[in-house]
């Protein structure tokens, strides 16, 4: 089975800062991780690979810097890892990094399932893996809690999705794209031998002329979308004690509580 | 003595069990060295002379089991003294008309202690099969829910049964021998007990005694010739065994200070033990020196709480492991069953809280702790299967620089209080630098610890200063959970922190920690890493100042108020009385605990256990920790250590608050505080 995990390099929105130059990719302002869903985005690819054979490659689309998340993949058990990096690139908008992304998978070659993470935690658009599926004309399983069966052989799935208030299972034909959920599973932690591996694997870095692509029709020029961030979110918080003996001090509490309507 | 065909069967006796023995003592040693590293056997006179000790002493013993100790120690000077007699009686035997000192006054002492310690070694023998097989003492069972090893329950008595009547026969044959002696050559009132042995013989023709006394000979020394090759499968081994694990004990810098790994060497690909070769020399020796006494497992938490642990199942485990594999792993064959598995359950595995009570305990110096820690690192490093509550303290540490994944200000926890604590940027010149631990910088609890320790040393004047958020786990946590590689990264950053800060200028500045865990790292294990420092427990300095007059303390209040030793500060770090001695500053009244100072019971948080569930058994390890401060009568558990602190403040909840738990450094702060007023 050829399955491809899609990647991406976040911030570590926990440590979120001021000196974070928005939520774009930078060496400086805090540390990057791998996008938190994408760990079960790995975890999937892994497990799928394990079960059925074949080869897992990770592929990541990001500044230089973004190498970082694929040493984490091929640590966690990727087969192989490729990097989308171009600065001609940089500031696209979801669709323009679709496009990128399908000019990089189209490369690879051919595929039985590709995985996705159900958004990435600095953007959170959940667009991109949905418009990839889109530009390949593969079916989109999105929000995926379980997957029940994936047969190779009969070039089929079938999942749960995790949907607001039930839980849906769909059967697909392969190749497909799928996102994931926490739900699924519990992403692994890279043995030292997973760690040392990445350490001396190499990851070839691919840009628009790579993938054959007109920088002018990617990056931020090319992006219908345009966004500002500020960071941290300022949260307005305000302690006020209430006096009196605990029957007095009650009631007054849930006065308050309904005043402003938390209860 | 012996008539000249004796004298040839004996030789030819001699030569085959001496062979025999050459070959199983041989594959013992093999298989020793398949283990990883090398004995220990720098400064060999002092080595030398711990063996001595540990022979003429038993001790450690003496001092957990008394009574058997004493039954065991009859046999074992019995034994060792029997080592000298039995070549004497070879050597009497062999040449004709030679006897040992002959009739002065040596040789009167000579035979006097010869009797009477065979008497001692009779008895204490005959003691401890009683105890064995007709008490059936429960000390020397293991918990059904722990692993053994199929033929151990039975081996093992089967195993004592024979040892019991070897020594029985050995011994009690050389007095029956020297009773045949008596009768036919006329008293001695040297040998009191064989002299009254000898009223057996009374009327008995010359000829018969004769017999006798070469029978009791062959048998006695006969015993000898077919035990000896037998010793290495037999848990008698101990023997020598023991004193020769502790003569060959590692160097540590504590109790529990572990080894690090080299992560450097690329041709290294395997961390931690996943086979039983992979464990170091002296661990296997362990398994060789192991009486099965289950001294350990008694004083093991994770055992009395009805965990699958058990440090005493472990070295037996090992024990029979190697016993069926002695032949090919001698002669250089592959094992490749894991260890985890046979020796001990993963549960087990996870049980353990590392408090090291279990290498206190145990009479021959193993060290079970250190096995169940490598085999964690092989879990960590190579197989990345661990209790998944785990993953997030890591990724904290990576991340964050604190288990608890925190993102906030590390220096949040001074802000109510009303003076400034310097970081050492601000003041550089400091003379103690106080490391507060993730633990004094996030848990609430622990706040107000650190802000006790601050306090105290702000009002006795001490020119101290904190690293702020420059501070960062030092990993203990990581290197106790098996993920070594991630305590390097962190004890690398923060000694390259430390040393920047210029805590490294030993005897100049100190570093005070308000945790025994960091106490432990920074100042016992971070040395092999490069990082010298002079680490203080706060209990410590708040001593040192008290004695110096530095505290104004009325010590007046007489709350009854027992102490709970933490492990890291105790049994690993040794310090049983500053803390003692802080508290009785403020507070006389002392009530102790029945397991106290290096017979302490584990809170349960230790060896990463804070950081997951804890497993399954019969009840928590803090709860029944909880139940014997509780059952002194003290109004106050003081304790030492912010996760003890948090442990036992759980148990008292779930109680409902019969008592108070209380840092040292907040009683003491507290009564400093009332003098001022
Ligand atoms: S270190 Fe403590 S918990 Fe672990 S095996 Fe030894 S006695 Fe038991
Ligand atoms: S390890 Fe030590 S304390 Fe434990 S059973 Fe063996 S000899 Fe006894």
């Amino acid at each position: 089975m050829n399955i491809i995990a899609l990647v991406k390099q976040t911030p570590d929105t926990a440590q979120l800062s001021a000196s974070m130059d928005g939520l774009k990719l930078s060496a400086e302002g805090g540390p990057r991780i791998v996008n938190p869903w994408d760990e079960y985005t790995l975890e999937t690819a892994i497990q799928a690979r394990e079960e059925h054979g074949g080869k897992v490659t990770a592929l990541c689309l990001g500044p230089p810097e973004a190498a970082e998340a694929l040493k984490t993949a091929l640590a966690m058990g990727v087969d192989e890892a490729v990097l989308v990096s171009d600065p001609a690139m940089a500031d696209g908008d979801s669709l323009t990094s679709a496009r990128i992304l399908v000019a990089a998978i189209r490369k690879i070659g051919a595929f039985d399932l590709i995985v996705g993470g159900r958004a990435a935690i600095d953007g959170n658009t959940a667009a991109t893996a949905v418009q990839v599926a889109a530009l390949l004309g593969v079916p989109l399983v999105s929000y995926v809690a379980e997957l029940r069966n994936l047969d190779p052989s009969d070039r089929t799935l079938s999942a749960v999705r995790l949907l607001e208030k039930a839980r849906e299972t769909v059967t697909s034909r392969l190749p497909a794209l799928i996102t994931v959920v926490k739900e699924i599973n519990e992403p692994r932690y890279p043995s030292l031998i997973g760690i040392r591996k990445a350490a001396r694997a190499n990851i070839p870095i691919w840009g628009c002329k790579d993938l054959s692509l007109d920088a002018a029709a990617v990056g931020a020029g090319a992006s219908g979308v345009e966004w500002r961030t500020e960071l941290p979110p300022v949260r307005e918080a305000h302690i006020e004690m209430i006096d009196g003996g605990p029957e007095d001090a009650a009631r007054t509490l849930v006065d308050r509580l309904m005043e402003e309507k938390v209860i | 003595m012996l008539s000249p065909y004796e004298k040839i069967l004996f030789a030819l006796l001699a030569a085959v069990s001496l062979y025999l023995a050459s070959v199983t003592f041989r594959r013992m040693i093999g298989t020793i060295k398949r283990g990883q590293g090398r004995l220990a056997w720098d400064g060999l006179p002092g080595r030398l002379w711990t063996g001595v000790k540990a022979l003429a002493g038993q001790n450690i013993m003496i001092r957990n089991r008394p009574l058997v100790s004493l039954a065991h120690t009859g046999i074992a000077w019995g034994f060792i003294l029997y080592m000298a007699v039995n070549l004497v009686d070879v050597l009497e035997g062999l040449v004709t008309g030679f006897v040992f000192l002959e009739e002065g006054a040596a040789g009167q002492v000579y035979r006097l202690l010869v009797d009477l310690m065979t008497l001692a070694a009779l008895a204490g023998m005959v003691a401890l099969l009683i105890r064995r097989f007709i008490v059936k003492s429960t000390d020397l069972a293991v918990a059904p829910n722990v692993k053994l090893h199929p033929r151990a329950a039975g081996g093992i008595r089967r195993d004592s049964l024979i040892v019991g009547f070897f020594i029985l026969g050995h011994v009690g044959f050389r007095l029956v021998g020297a009773s045949f002696d008596i009768a036919l050559h006329g008293p001695d009132p040297w040998q009191p007990v064989a002299a009254l042995a000898a009223g057996l013989w009374s009327g008995l023709e010359p000829s018969v005694l004769t017999f006798g006394l070469h029978a009791s000979w062959w048998i006695a020394i006969g015993l000898v010739l077919a035990f000896l090759p037998w010793f290495p499968f037999s848990k008698h081994a101990h023997l020598f065994m023991g004193p020769f694990n502790l003569m060959t004990a590692p160097g540590r810098t504590s109790p529990g200070a572990l080894d690090a790994l080299d992560f450097e060497d690329e041709t290294i690909e395997q961390f931690g033990a996943g086979r039983i070769t992979d464990l170091d020399r002296t661990h296997i020796t362990d398994a060789f020196a192991c009486i099965m006494c289950n001294r350990c497992q008694d004083a093991c938490p994770a055992y009395a709480t009805g965990k699958e642990l058990s440090p005493a199942a472990l070295e037996v485990n090992k024990r029979y492991h190697l016993r069926d594999h002695m032949n090919s792993l001698a002669a250089g064959g592959e094992d490749t069953e894991p260890l985890l598995g046979y020796t001990m359950s993963e549960s087990a595995l996870w049980a353990c809280t590392a408090c090291g009570a279990c290498t206190e305990a145990c009479p021959v110096g193993n060290e079970p702790l250190f096995d169940i820690l490598a085999m964690r690192r092989n879990q960590v490093l190579m197989e990345s299967a661990f209790p998944n509550e785990l993953k997030g303290a890591f990724t904290g540490i990576e991340r964050n620089g604190n288990p608890w994944q925190m993102a906030g200000d590390r220096m949040e926890w001074t802000e109510s209080l009303d003076f400034k604590v310097p970081t050492v940027a601000e003041k550089p010149d400091y003379d103690v630098l106080f490391w507060v631990g993730c633990a004094g910088a996030f848990d609430p609890g622990a706040r107000d610890t650190a802000r006790a320790i601050a306090t105290v040393l702000h009002r006795a004047g001490v020119d101290f200063a904190v690293l702020g958020n420059d501070e960062s786990c030092t990993g203990d946590l990581a290197r106790r959970a098996g993920n070594e590689y991630l305590f390097s990264i962190a004890a690398e950053g923060n000694i390259e922190t430390l040393n920047a800060a210029g805590a490294d200028q030993v005897g100049r500045k100190r570093i005070v920690t308000g945790c025994p865990h960091c106490l432990h790292t920074l100042g016992n294990e971070y040395g092999a890493l490069g990082g010298r420092f002079e680490v203080l427990h706060h209990t410590q300095l708040i001593d040192e100042l008290a004695k110096a007059g530095r505290l104004a303390m009325p010590g007046r209040d007489e709350t009854r108020t027992t102490y709970h030793d933490p492990c890291y500060l105790g049994r690993h770090g040794g310090e049983y009385e500053a803390p003692r001695q802080a508290l009785a500053a403020a507070r006389p009244s002392l009530v102790e605990m029945a397991r106290s100072r290096n017979r302490s019971f584990c809170c349960g948080a230790g060896g990463a256990q804070v950081w997951k569930e804890e497993e399954e058994g019969r009840e928590a390890v803090s709860d029944n920790r909880f139940r014997e401060a509780r059952e002194t009568g003290a109004d106050t558990l003081a304790v030492g250590c912010p996760f003890c602190a948090r442990m036992m403040n759980d148990a008292n909840k779930r109680a409902g608050e019969p008592m108070r738990v209380r840092d040292i450094a907040e009683i003491v702060a507290e009564s400093i505080r009332d003098d001022r007023e």
